[in-house]
């Protein structure tokens, strides 16, 4: 029984790691939108509340994930580099000018998939891991 | 003290803005139910809770110009410094219509903590890219200006006296247009303001007014990537009433007299400011540098100053370090009228001149983001006042020692909400 108990806490402590190494954050759009690529630019411009326009004239609006969600650290180190904090501190300079707020923010990967996918001037960023990017979301490339 | 080193301020209102205010107040309270339904509605706080150190009792280190007490002859220790509170209400009003109403707390000319209007403005998309604001807002004389009272935005324990007392009124009420273009992968903010604003200062005993009027402001932002750039030019006409007497007393004695109240008077003057700065944040380390310059044919002269900040990012902590240094180019002394009886009015008027703030200072600190939203700072400053000089400090003492050096420990807890 304890042998048995022992193995399933492994078990868990495993798939827990491996889902934590394997966590992968990727920028997603609505399939409905033409769109399949950013440059990093771009991205940095959308998710610092600097206006980017399109090759195609469109705008996009960007959605952000908790800060309690570990998505966000990653996304923001990985896309941006920088911290929670770095971030947390250049909105802090926005917002007290009354001219910007942060994009919205929706509890987890699982929400902004459901945002994107409904909603075609969307831009989001979802562990891949978590959720399964399905028909009706699409991975941009970000160069 | 020190009337000479500045320029305007917060305070008086007059009557046309403060029914403004109550208006622009007004339609943000009604539009809270509203606004809770479409979440159109954002209340948004910043503070500071924080105690510094000085080692020069005979002359206090102030936050600003216009704050009566500091740390040093007031007290060894001093919360004065920079606690501060600040809370924003803004929201869309209507289509293209926003309100923004900030309040904030902390030491007042007259001592007290009595929350002030900082900003109460309405602004109007008239484009996509051209903007109309109405109201109190923001003066922009510097690069971080929008955010000099939020400690968590800055890099430092405060904004460097040298730049920032150069012009410690913080806004302004007058209408504003900003145009923003955009260039391939950089934004550019043009903003040209026209305000007027009325202020109140300690001066010791006696009640000094100050007051700014005509006010035009012209500033611009590029921002590219991790590269901030931003100028600013303001030109307003000055009117301080502290030396009225001073200035009275010199026209007795006829022509000469007269000569030197009309150089040194600061009666409806010309009074120009300019600042350029940048700075440069690729996310593990930043920089970031200002330059600012007030000049006015009156008492308080032609000043500069210039700061560099500079830090790296490890992990949650980022030690940093900066450079700072301002000076006076007008004449600090004037032989004054070779009369006895002028000889009380040559010494204030010499005062008054060398009263022009010089020093050079390097601030050592590390900032902590321990937890969410909030971060620790611990500063450490060491200050060389010019010869003869009393640097920035204010309330100065019989037994001040003009020239020396002094230190200053600072700890500042920093947060957002």
């Amino acid at each position: 029984m304890l042998k048995r108990l022992t193995g399933v806490a492994c078990g868990l402590l495993l798939s827990l790691l491996t889902s934590i190494a394997a966590a992968e954050v990727v920028v997603v759009v609505s399939a409905d939108n033409a769109l399949d690529s950013l440059s990093r630019a771009q991205l940095s411009d959308l998710y610092l509340g600097r206006s980017v326009s399109l090759p195609n004239g469109e705008s996009l609006t960007p959605i952000d994930q908790s800060d309690r969600s570990p998505a966000h650290e990653q996304f923001y180190q990985e896309y941006l580099g920088r911290s929670p904090a770095q971030i947390k501190s250049h909105w802090s300079r926005l917002i007290f000018t009354g001219r910007g707020q942060p994009p919205r923010s929706v509890s987890d990967s699982q929400a902004v998939a459901d945002v994107v996918s409904d909603d075609r001037t969307a831009i989001g960023y979802i562990d891949s891991n978590q959720v399964p990017v399905d028909n009706t979301l699409r991975v941009l490339d970000i160069e | 003290m020190v009337i000479t080193k500045w320029m305007a301020s917060r305070g008086t209102r007059c009557a046309a803005f403060a029914m403004l205010t109550t208006a622009i107040a007004a339609a943000l309270l009604a539009s809270t139910p509203v606004a809770a339904a479409s979440s159109r509605l954002n209340l948004d706080g910043f503070g500071t809770l924080g105690i510094v150190h000085s080692d020069e009792d005979q002359a206090d280190f102030v936050s600003s110009l216009l704050a009566p007490e500091g740390v040093g002859h007031s007290g060894d220790w001093s919360a004065k410094v920079d606690t501060k509170l600040g809370l924003q209400l803004s929201a869309d009003l209507a289509p293209r219509t926003s309100g923004v109403l900030q309040f904030v707390m902390e030491q007042q000319h007259d001592g007290t903590y009595n929350p002030a209007v900082e900003w109460a403005n309405i602004s109007f998309d008239i484009t996509r890219n051209l903007q109309l604001r109405v109201g109190r807002m923001v003066l922009p004389t510097y690069m971080t200006s929008e955010y000099r009272k939020v400690g968590y935005a800055t890099p430092s324990s405060r904004p460097p006296p040298e730049v920032y007392h150069l012009v410690p009124v913080t806004n302004t009420d007058g209408l504003s247009l900003s145009y923003r273009a955009r260039f391939g992968q950089a934004t550019n903010t043009l903003q040209v303001l026209y305000g007027s604003k009325d202020a109140n200062v300690p001066e010791d005993q006696i009640e000094v007014t100050v007051d700014a009027e005509n006010g035009i402001t012209l500033a611009n932002t590029l921002e590219w990537g991790a590269t901030t750039l931003f100028a600013s030019y303001t030109n307003i006409r000055l009117t301080v009433d502290a030396f009225d007497g001073l200035f009275e007393g010199y026209r007795a004695f006829g022509p000469p007299g007269e000569a030197i109240a009309d150089r040194y008077h600061i009666d409806d003057e010309r009074f120009e400011v300019m600042s350029i700065g940048t700075r440069y944040d690729p996310g593990d380390w930043f920089v970031m540098a200002e330059w600012a310059r007030n000049r006015s044919r009156t008492l308080v002269g032609d000043n500069r100053g210039w700061y560099i900040t500079g830090g790296y990012r490890l992990g949650a902590l980022t030690p940093y370090l900066t450079l700072a240094d301002r000076e006076v180019f007008s004449e600090t002394s004037h032989p004054g009228i070779d009369a006895p009886q002028a000889q009380p009015l040559n010494a204030l008027l010499n005062e008054a001149l060398n009263d022009a703030a010089r020093q050079g200072r390097v601030a050592a600190g590390i900032r902590w983001d321990f937890a969410r939203s909030v971060a620790l700072k611990v500063q450490f400053d060491h200050i060389d006042l010019g010869a003869d000089s009393e640097g920035v400090l204010a309330n100065d003492q019989p037994g001040f020692e003009r020239g020396g050096t002094m230190t200053l420990f600072s700890t500042t807890l920093d947060f957002v909400f």
